[in-house]
């Protein structure tokens, strides 16, 4: 016997064999829905009596199993029911014929036969008999439960008798000898009168008996047989047949005390003693001992009976859950050795080993063996291997491997389990699906042990698996469709989420020319209707959620948006990512995908993934997708462990017309401080001013409604003097709105005027040459006033300006248009303007010399030329000077003073606001750029005739010259013979007579003054600096010399009236000089400047 | 004296295993896998019948042809499983107690390294060398 039963149970001991084999030529499927119909009657009751008899139905049965009917009574085949078709009457006797030699293949085990015939009809299937049985057609044959039943019936009287003939028989005398196939020989030529003998085959008998009575269901009488045989066998030691008694006896317990059965079919098997489970609870150990002891020690001679043994004590012992004992057994199995097994039989004898195992609970046994199975289906030796088959049995194999399939369940943390044991596994099932010509699956295995199993790999291994990846992949390129396979089984897909790991995920702002900024009204309209409050607590909290994952810029629909993913390479080789693009949800988004090549076991790389949002509203970003040696996997950010990520939704807003700026000038590197999308240098003299042409053009698709320009000064620490930037925007404005494609211009002034005046250094240098520096005459008391002023200076123009001083500025351009105009967006675009201020001319010295008017005065500029280049210097009225490098050269302005009161008060607001001191500076100012405007000072570069500019002394002007060129609130007037004698205005007279002289004062300051009191001191000026003042008798006056003029308020005025009389011709000069008085000491002296009167004394006209 | 030598986790994921380098290191990762299935079934029913044993020592867990399988699990259910050669006969119950608990102190200094995390696999130079002269001596 060499074809082990794998599922045999202890049952199968109360069970008889019925064969049902097809014969002729019967369709399969027409024989296996007729073997079903018959195999339903799998137990009969039988009439007249408690008892059952159970069938065992087999279509296929080793005739050399049969051989072993006599040792175990289950195993021989006691029934035969052929199955044919035939269609003639010719065919029948053919038929029968078979019948018969089919018969005789078990013919000497069987008690009783059925024959089936199918599709014959007419006299022959009229006649009746009772072994054969005719129907029509397979479709229609009501009764073939009820033959089957009857055939059972018959069986069942037979082995009744074969019982009760065996039983009765015990007078001893001719007992037959029963014994196995292998033992015959072994029994010639042996004494059968012996004792021993008999005592053997008394033994064996009462055995067969035991199970005859069985089979039957004799429960009871069975173990009283059993019981007897046992004896008899162990005092003759024959153990073959013990272990069989012995068996016997468990299983007939077995039966008692599991009427559920112990195969696991429940339902095959109703159960008849109830009441026996409850009793037969204590006997078990012993039992269980029992047939352990008769697995192990008497069957070493019969491999498959053991085995069988084995299986049995199994199915047993996994129902009373004492694993340890059935682990025993089955490690027993495993080495009992049945010779040449073919490979099925090698395949079934693994399945059903793991299946064992399982069904004790050792789920990783039963793991291994089904692996062993799974291999032997594909064992080099097998010529069609059977690859399908493997790869299911390996596939059951994962759950004691603790492996699923799922990728979801590896992510969280470090993977921990069984990594070699689990990478051989995937490895295979990798191979085994290729083979079966399933590449899509076998890419999925690959990819799925690239991405658990990274960590485990060598160096070596990763190459060898990309490298096999890459190979399926040419085939049949990896997706993310989930897989299904027929038996239901689905593999989930497996995006690469290692390959490249992402760090972080970071959404990137637009270009600083590009971000959309709201409408400040309109953005206070939303906070407003948010909440009543500038800022509460209550509400930041409230939002916090929300706004947690948002993120506090946007997007602009229509423009490139960019992500920045951090990522690295794990892969000891350059690793290329292609087709790396955003996944995205909430609004059309066109992803422009990235192929990027990382370099082996990279650091952490930035990649920034592109796309454009085709719509409005909120975006969110959801993950990435990349296409790695052929498998495109879609990871999502979810599922990524450790990653760092600022959030990933982002409004979009509406879309925005796009500027492009260009400049007359070259660009330049950008600015120090601010954010700029460009910038300009330029290198100007101080005083000089460029025009810098900006040319706009839309480069969007939308239209361009709205333009505004608006100028920043960074802050420096020059004195800036006018506006640095100006522009004019209205020949721009009036080009709107500039459709996509088109575009404007708009020129830019950039004047620099920084501080004029010179440096300390150069001041006192070009004090050596001993000019006069005030010209005023010794008792001015500008004398004392210039010499502080050298004090004053490091204060005031601290910051000369030495070679390089830069001034920045920052002009920004708001514009709007198309829908992102109406939900309140524009953009910003700026250009920072840097320009390097170059010293052209500086003031080194500034006096005043009066002139001989006193509503005039001379402005005296000591100027320097700091250029390298030779200039001319122009004032208005004034010839050029022309000034050398480093040349310093004084200039003479004649100006006319100046009345600041009359001047508009610009701004009484911001007047009153500021400081006194602020409204010094103020005014100070205004009046400076008052003077400026009226001295118009230009140099020019004379290699360079376009550069110029102009000079400014604005800043070199200070409080006391100021006063000086100030006409002074006090106003007088002095009118000789009725002519207003002013500056170089010669009064003519007569000799002898009378000349009135009239002094008249206007106070135009606020305040009242006076009184004063006049001295008129008259004159001979000699021209060569002496000075006659001894004119009594030249000279003298009708009336008083001295006037008195009283308290003038403001806006009066007062006249004193006198008379001179000139006694001889000649030249004369008034000086009109105060009387010491207390009062005009508070006043400053500029107020009191009378003009000098000169008056011609003339002969008198002859008439 | 041992071929293969395993220290497993509470939830039965390997944090050290080390085997003989001559014969075939994916049999070991095998063979102790299979044998955790007899590690469990004892450990499960020493908790019902015998719930007090102070006894760490599993015993024998199952022989195979060539190997013998000894497990050992600590109170924190962390497994040794030793893997000796079935022809080295002169082995002695009490020789394969010493060798877990060697075992066992050695791992209890591993555990008290504070910059060892729980649950990683084991690299310490320490446990290692004390694993290799139990491996070694036979030699």
């Amino acid at each position: 016997m060499s074809v082990p039963d794998y599922m045999q149970c202890a049952e199968d001991h109360q069970t008889v064999v019925v064969v049902v084999q097809p014969m002729g030529i019967v369709p399969e499927d027409q024989f296996f829905r007729i073997y079903k119909r018959i195999a339903s009657v799998s137990q009969v009751s039988i009439r007249d009596s408690q008892r059952v008899l159970f069938i065992r139905f087999r279509h296929h049965y080793p005739p050399e199993n049969n051989e072993w009917g006599d040792f175990q009574t289950h195993r021989k085949v006691v029934g035969l029911i052929s199955v044919t078709s035939c269609t003639t009457a010719k065919e029948w006797l053919q038929t029968s014929d078979r019948f018969h030699g089919q018969k005789e293949v078990f013919g000497s085990t069987l008690y009783d036969s059925r024959l089936l015939v199918f599709g014959l009809q007419g006299e022959v299937a009229e006649q009746q008999r009772t072994d054969v049985a005719f129907y029509p057609s397979y479709d229609d044959c009501p009764d073939v439960e009820k033959r089957v039943e009857d055939f059972v019936e018959s069986i069942f009287i037979v082995l009744e008798s074969k019982r009760l003939d065996r039983a009765t028989d015990k007078s001893g005398d001719k007992i037959q000898m029963l014994c196995v196939p292998f033992e015959k020989k072994d029994f010639v030529g042996l004494d059968t009168d012996s004792r021993h003998y008999k005592k053997r085959c008394q033994g064996r008998m009462r055995k067969h008996v035991g199970d005859l009575c069985l089979q039957a269901g004799m429960l009871q009488d069975a173990l009283v047989h059993y019981h007897m045989a046992v004896e008899l066998l162990r005092s003759v030691n024959d153990f073959l047949w013990l272990g069989a008694a012995l068996e016997g006896l468990c299983s007939a317990s077995v039966i008692f005390h599991y009427p559920g059965g112990t195969a696991g079919k429940s339902g095959a098997r109703k159960p008849s003693v109830s009441s026996a489970a409850d009793a037969g609870k204590r006997h078990r150990p012993g039992q269980c001992i029992v047939l352990s002891e008769s697995g192990e020690k008497y069957y070493k001679s019969a491999g498959v009976i053991e085995l069988e043994a084995c299986i049995k004590a199994v199915r047993v012992l996994a129902i009373q859950k004492r694993a340890m004992e059935a682990s025993e057994f089955l490690q027993n199995a495993v080495y009992i050795n049945l010779g040449q097994l073919s490979e099925e039989e090698k395949i079934q004898r693994y399945s059903v080993l793991s299946e064992l195992y399982e069904l004790i609970g050792f789920q990783r046994k039963s793991a291994f063996f089904k692996r062993v199975a799974a291999m032997q289906c594909v064992a080099p030796t097998i010529p069609e291997p059977g690859w399908k088959a493997c790869y299911k049995l390996l596939l059951e194999t994962l759950p004691g491997y603790s492996l699923s399939l799922d990728p979801k369940d590896f992510s969280k943390g470090t993977h921990r389990g069984w990594a070699a044991v689990q990478l051989r596994l995937l490895h295979e099932l990798v191979y085994a699906s290729r083979r079966m010509g399933n590449p899509g699956l076998s890419v999925r295995h690959l990819s799925f042990l690239l991405q658990t199993m990274l960590d485990f790999l060598s160096d070596q291994e990763k190459k060898e698996v990309t490298q096999s990846l890459e190979n399926y992949t040419s085939k049949c390129p990896g997706g993310m469709e989930v897989i299904s396979l027929p038996d239901g089984l689905k593999l989930p897909p497996v995006p690469f989420t290692k390959l490249p790991i992402v760090r972080s995920v970071s959404l990137l702002n637009l270009p600083v020319s590009l971000r959309p900024h709201k409408v400040k009204g309109l953005l206070g309209q939303g906070l407003s209707s948010a909440s009543p409050f500038i800022y509460s607590p209550i509400t930041m909290h409230s939002r916090g959620d929300e706004r947690s994952k948002k993120i506090d810029f946007q997007w602009v629909q229509g423009d490139v948006c960019e992500v920045q993913l951090m990522v690295y390479n794990p892969m000891p080789f350059e690793l290329r990512v292609e087709n790396m693009g955003l996944l995205t949800s909430g609004v059309d988004f066109e992803s422009l995908p990235a192929a990027l090549s990382l370099p082996a076991e990279s650091g952490l790389y930035p990649v920034t993934l592109v796309g454009v949002p085709r719509t409005a509203g909120n975006i969110t970003i959801n993950g990435y997708h990349t296409s790695v040696f052929g498998v495109s996997s879609d990871c999502l950010l979810e599922g990524l462990v450790g990653v760092k990520s600022s959030g990933c939704m982002v409004e979009v807003v509406p879309s925005l017309p796009r500027l492009q700026l260009c400049t007359s000038l070259p660009r330049s590197a950008h600015l120090s401080s601010e954010d700029l999308s460009t910038s300009v240098s330029l290198q100007l003299f101080n005083g000089e001013t460029q025009q810098l042409t900006i040319t706009l053009e839309n480069i969007g698709t939308e239209t361009l409604n709205t333009l505004e320009l608006t100028s920043k000064t960074l802050s420096t620490k020059e004195k800036l003097f006018g506006e640095f930037l100006t522009w004019d925007l209205q020949d721009a404005l009036s080009h709107l709105p500039l459709k996509s494609g088109q575009s404007v211009s708009i020129p830019v002034n950039i004047s620099a005027k920084l501080d004029f005046s010179g440096q300390e250094s150069l001041l006192n240098d070009l004090n050596d040459d001993g000019i006069s520096v005030t010209g005023l005459p010794v008792s001015s008391p500008l004398r004392q006033v210039l010499k502080p002023r050298t004090e004053n200076k490091p204060v005031e123009g601290g910051g000369v300006e030495g070679p390089g001083d830069t001034l920045e500025a920052v002009l920004t351009f708001k514009y709007s248009g198309g829908a992102g105009q109406v939900e309140g967006y524009y953009r910003e675009l700026s250009l920072g303007v840097r320009v390097d201020v170059e010293p052209s001319v500086f003031f080194t010295r500034v006096s005043t010399l009066p002139a001989t008017s006193t509503r005039q005065c001379h402005l005296l500029l000591d100027v320097f030329n700091s250029t390298e280049h030779e200039l001319t210097l122009s004032a208005k009225n004034n010839q050029d000077l022309v000034l050398h490098a480093s040349e310093c050269q004084r200039m003479a302005i004649q100006v006319d003073k100046l009345d600041f009161d009359s001047m508009p008060v610009t701004d009484h607001d911001a007047l009153r606001q500021a400081t006194v001191r602020q409204q010094e500076e103020k005014r100070q100012q205004v009046q400076g750029g008052l003077i400026n405007s009226t001295l118009d000072i230009h140099w020019t570069i004379i290699s360079f005739t376009e550069r110029h500019g102009e000079a400014s002394v604005e800043g070199v002007l200070n409080q006391l010259i100021l006063e000086h060129l100030q006409l002074a609130p006090l106003q007088w007037d002095v009118v000789v013979n009725g002519k207003p004698c002013d500056c170089d205005v010669i009064a003519d007279c007569r000799v002898g007579d009378a000349v009135p002289l009239e002094v008249k004062l206007t106070n135009r300051s606020k305040s009242a003054v006076g009184p004063f009191s006049l001295t008129i001191v008259p004159f001979q000026d000699y021209q060569n600096g002496v000075q006659n003042y001894d004119l009594q008798d030249a000279v003298t006056f009708i009336g008083s010399n001295t006037f008195y003029i009283g308290t003038v308020n403001p806006t009066e005025n007062s006249v004193c009236v006198g008379a001179l009389l000139f006694l001889y011709t000649g030249d004369f000069y008034l000086n009109i000089k105060f009387q010491d008085d207390s009062t005009a000491r508070d006043l400053p002296p500029a107020w009191f400047c009378l003009p000098s009167v000169h008056i011609k004394a003339q002969e008198p006209v002859e008439l | 004296m041992a071929v293969c030598i395993a220290v497993i986790a509470k939830e039965n994921y390997p944090l050290y295993i080390r085997s003989v380098p001559t014969q075939g290191e994916l049999k070991f990762h095998y063979t102790v896998h299979t044998s955790l299935d007899v590690v469990e079934e004892k450990i499960s029913g020493v908790g019902k019948a015998l719930a007090d044993q102070r006894e760490l020592y599993l015993g024998l867990l199952y022989p195979t042809e060539d190997y013998k399988v000894y497990g050992y699990m600590t109170n924190s259910k962390v497994k040794f499983v030793i893997v000796v050669d079935s022809s080295n006969t002169s082995l002695r119950d009490n020789e394969i107690r010493s060798m877990f608990r060697k075992l066992h102190n050695s791992f209890t200094d591993v555990m008290c390294n504070p910059f060892y995390n729980p649950g990683d696999p084991i690299q310490s130079k320490a446990f290692d060398s004390i694993v290799s002269t139990m491996m070694v001596q036979a030699f």
